[in-house]
């Protein structure tokens, strides 16, 4: 069932944000429950536009978002959202002479949690949380990539958001880490509103109980990853030979090729689809228009 | 906006600018700066406070680069987006930076604290103004305001090397400013006015004003950094308000800074320099009359010395009585006497030309007020130079000017007789003396006397201007002879003296007939090379005849 824009505890109604010549968002009309939203789309789709203005970091040309009930666009109902807000932005710095519980600390003080103790408290949890509680002291500077990509996560977890937005934060994961950040957003308490853009369609699958495509600054799907898969239903096919007629096609680990298309090759079999074809289906529609 | 906030995320920020490499580089830098501008001169407070306020410039330019850095943290490290989905605001942050300076405070503290305490146990004469001092750590604060409005807008550290430049240039331009107008820079470094004054001088300089600017500059540079980052029509509102009042503050105080010296000050101080009898405290000690100016007594032990070792290996000593005194200040600049007539700017300096310090006598021996050193070298070359001059008195060699040029003892015994003196009474070391043989480039000195290229020879300390007025060119020849004395048994010089003193002090005595009786070798004199003939149209020296 798709939600309601006007009572989902967070809903974007009509959003269009334009960047020069660009139409980055193009009336997008969305709303958001309680638990895990996979946000999907190319590069350059507005995922990232998207999140910004969810985040309030942004502001769109037209229409309106409500988070919890609040309007962004008045500077106190701002604030009210930013202390209900969990960020990870795409490409994050750091403060890399700052140590990992230092950094977190100060980032603590912005969320406006000004107790000493409740915020050290808050610090450990979150280190404990991504599994950095042994890297407190050590200088971000020292850490690895994919260590920092948690450190984000964890600055994001700060004050237990009841909305968490995560751009792109499994870039720079190792599978390992991919699991547990899965595992990590699978136990988060509270039930909040999270909206996860990545690139990795099985992350989607895995955790996701609700997707969204968004191509072209317009949502071009809104379902279950179930749902994303079953629009590929019957396009897909595995074959010995390359057939000349499909919209992507590759080998597989199993040596057969992977057809999506309309018409089959010679000799295929028909395949169960999964989100990764579904996506692929839809950008291919897309960008055919 | 928070208050607990702002607290809290101040404290991290005065925390990272306690810890700051670039802070404290800037107070060991600012701490040697002091300690150049103070080691080699007398410790005198009026001075001395100022030019801590010289090393408190330094590490606010450490603050203000330091600050910068900070206060551009986010967009430096591409955090910009992040920052601003968190409920703390940038005018939230920018006031915590704000607040954060007080970080930068426990260094210009320890700066301002070690310096007092060293200029305190070298001690110093007078007393330290608070003013100045409060000033010295307002400006460590107006740099890091500055550097904090410098990074809410420019995030690339160059910015703020830029910044602690231009308040180092700012401050290092007085040449372009007049008068008053030097007190309006951030901190005038190099003012030596101050060292020439017999005391403090009540408006001078305006450290009240002075500071009262500097806290407005600070308020200024934080009203434009908040203005930056807060957002909303009332807050700026009241920002340009408070903009308002930091202007005229700055106006105020600019105003102060620039007004006249109270004609009542000038005219003491001028009578102070011009008949410094009516201020010195005056000691007699062993024939000798020593006048200092309150306060002065500790440069007493130093000065007795040297006389009475010279003193010591008289045979007999001259009618008139030998008088050291200070002298002070030989004119007025405009930053004295701005705003005042001229007539009146006149009347001042024709009352400082007829200051003792500036005539000539042969019973009197002129110390510039400020120049005498604490310790170490200085102090012994001045010690020299004090006792060469109270030997010089011994002998009856003048000090008279003509044309500028000082006479020359030309082939005089009792010019080596004055250096043996100076030699006796304060053992300075041989390769010091030997070295006044030559320039400070490493070739020789020499100086025309009646057409003839004379050797001559630099006593130490000669040029650092512990004594005023002229003192004898001496002659490589009257050394030479001088050193080999120094060879010789002590009675056996003392008595071939006494013997003949009255010969040995006439001018037409020359250096031979004193080798003689001494029995020694009059020593050869190195050659000029180059310096061979007369130099032409060169002003001569005279030679020293009374």
């Amino acid at each position: 069932m798709t939600p309601n824009v006007s009572t989902a505890p967070v809903g974007l109604d009509g959003l269009s944000r334009r960047y020069g010549s660009t139409q980055a968002l193009d009336a997008v009309d969305l709303a958001l429950e309680h638990g895990i939203t996979g946000l999907l789309g190319p590069n350059g789709a507005g995922k990232t536009t998207l999140l910004s203005i969810l985040a309030t970091v942004n502001e769109p040309d037209a229409g309106r978002v409500s988070v919890f009930g609040l309007d962004p666009r008045r500077a106190a109902e701002r604030v009210q959202i930013r202390r209900r807000l969990g960020y990870l932005p795409q490409d994050l710095g750091y403060h890399r002479h700052f140590t990992v519980a230092g950094f977190l600390d100060y980032v603590a003080i912005l969320k406006e949690i000004t107790d000493r103790r409740r915020r050290a408290e808050e610090v450990a949890r979150v280190l404990a949380v991504v599994g950095l509680e042994g890297r407190a002291r050590t200088r971000i500077r020292a850490l690895s990539g994919g260590m920092r990509q948690r450190l984000g996560i964890a600055q994001a977890l700060l004050g237990e958001p009841g909305l968490l937005i995560l751009d792109e934060p499994t870039a720079g994961l190792d599978p390992e880490q991919r699991l547990r950040f899965r595992e990590l957003l699978s136990g988060l308490p509270g039930d909040p509103v999270i909206v996860l853009s990545t690139h990795q369609a099985d992350d989607i699958a895995a955790i996701c109980p609700r997707v969204v495509v968004l191509l072209q600054g317009q949502v071009h799907f809104i379902g279950t990853p179930a749902e994303l898969a079953a629009t590929a239903a019957g396009r897909v096919w595995a074959a010995d030979e390359r057939g000349g007629s499909a919209h992507l096609s590759w080998r597989g680990g199993d040596n057969r090729w992977r057809h999506i298309g309309d018409q089959p090759p010679a000799g295929a079999d028909l395949v169960a689809p999964t989100v990764e074809d579904g996506y692929l289906l839809l950008c291919h529609a897309a960008d055919a228009r | 906006m928070s208050a607990r906030t702002v607290l809290a995320l101040a404290r991290v920020e005065a925390w990272l600018l306690v810890r700051s490499v670039l802070v404290l580089a800037g107070m060991l830098a600012g701490a040697v700066v002091i300690w150049f501008l103070i080691r080699p001169t007398e410790p005198l407070w009026w001075r001395a406070d100022w030019r801590i306020g010289g090393g408190q410039l330094v590490l606010g330019m450490a603050v203000l680069a330091a600050a910068q850095l900070n206060a551009g943290r986010p967009r430096r490290d591409a955090m910009a987006e992040l920052y601003a989905s968190f409920p703390a605001t940038a005018g939230t942050r920018t006031l915590a930076h704000l607040i954060g300076l007080a970080g930068a405070v426990p260094a210009g503290l320890l700066l301002l604290g070690a310096a007092a305490v060293v200029i305190q146990l070298s001690g110093a004469v007078g007393s330290a103004s608070i003013a100045v001092l409060a000033g010295g750590l307002l400006l460590v604060i107006a740099a890091g305001a500055a550097g904090v409005a410098i990074g809410v807008r420019f995030a690339h550290p160059l910015a703020g090397v830029l910044g602690a430049l231009a308040l180092f240039i700012s401050s290092a331009t007085t040449h372009l400013a007049s008068g008053g107008g030097i007190w309006l820079l951030p901190w005038e470094v190099f003012q030596d006015d101050l060292s020439q004054l017999p005391g403090r001088l009540t408006g001078y300089p305006p450290a009240g004003a002075h500071a009262a600017e500097l806290a407005g500059l600070a308020a200024l540079a934080a009203i434009v950094a908040l203005a930056v980052t807060i957002a909303g029509g009332r807050s700026r509102a009241r920002l340009a308000l408070a903009g308002v009042v930091a202007v005229a503050v700055i106006c105020l105080a600019g105003v102060l800074q620039g007004r006249p010296l109270p004609t009542a000050e000038l005219n003491h101080l001028v009578t102070e320099i011009a008949d410094p009898a009516s201020a010195q405290d005056c000691v007699t000690a062993s024939q000798a009359r020593y006048c200092l100016y309150p306060g002065f007594g500790r440069d007493l032990p130093s000065l007795r010395d040297p006389v009475n070792g010279v003193l010591a290996h008289l045979p007999a000593r001259p009618a008139q009585p030998l008088t050291i005194r200070q002298a002070a200040l030989p004119s007025l600049d405009g930053t004295f006497t701005h705003g005042h007539p001229d007539q009146q700017i006149a009347r001042w300096n024709t009352q400082l030309q007829a200051a003792p310090g500036d005539a000539t006598t042969a019973s009197a021996v002129y110390l510039s007020v400020g120049s005498w050193p604490a310790a170490g070298g200085q102090l012994a070359d001045a010690r020299f130079d004090v006792a060469l001059a109270a030997a010089d008195w011994a002998v009856r060699l003048p000090f008279p000017v003509a044309s500028g040029q000082p006479c020359v003892a030309l082939d005089q015994a009792r010019e080596a007789i004055a250096i043996w003196l100076a030699i006796l009474a304060t053992r300075p070391a041989g390769s010091e003396l030997q070295a006044g043989l030559n320039g400070s480039g490493g070739g020789f000195t020499a100086t025309e006397v009646s057409n003839t290229m004379v050797r001559t020879w630099n006593y130490p300390g000669i040029s650092a201007g512990y004594l005023t007025g002229a003192t004898p060119q001496l002659t490589a020849a009257g050394y030479l002879l001088a050193s080999a004395m120094t060879r010789l048994p002590e009675q056996k010089v003392s008595r071939v003296l006494a013997g003949a003193w009255s010969t040995w002090l006439n001018w037409h005595t020359g250096d031979a007939r004193l080798a003689a009786a001494l029995g020694i070798a009059m020593p050869s004199v190195p050659g000029l090379p180059g310096l061979a003939g007369p130099a032409g149209n060169a002003p001569q020296n005279p030679v020293c005849t009374s």
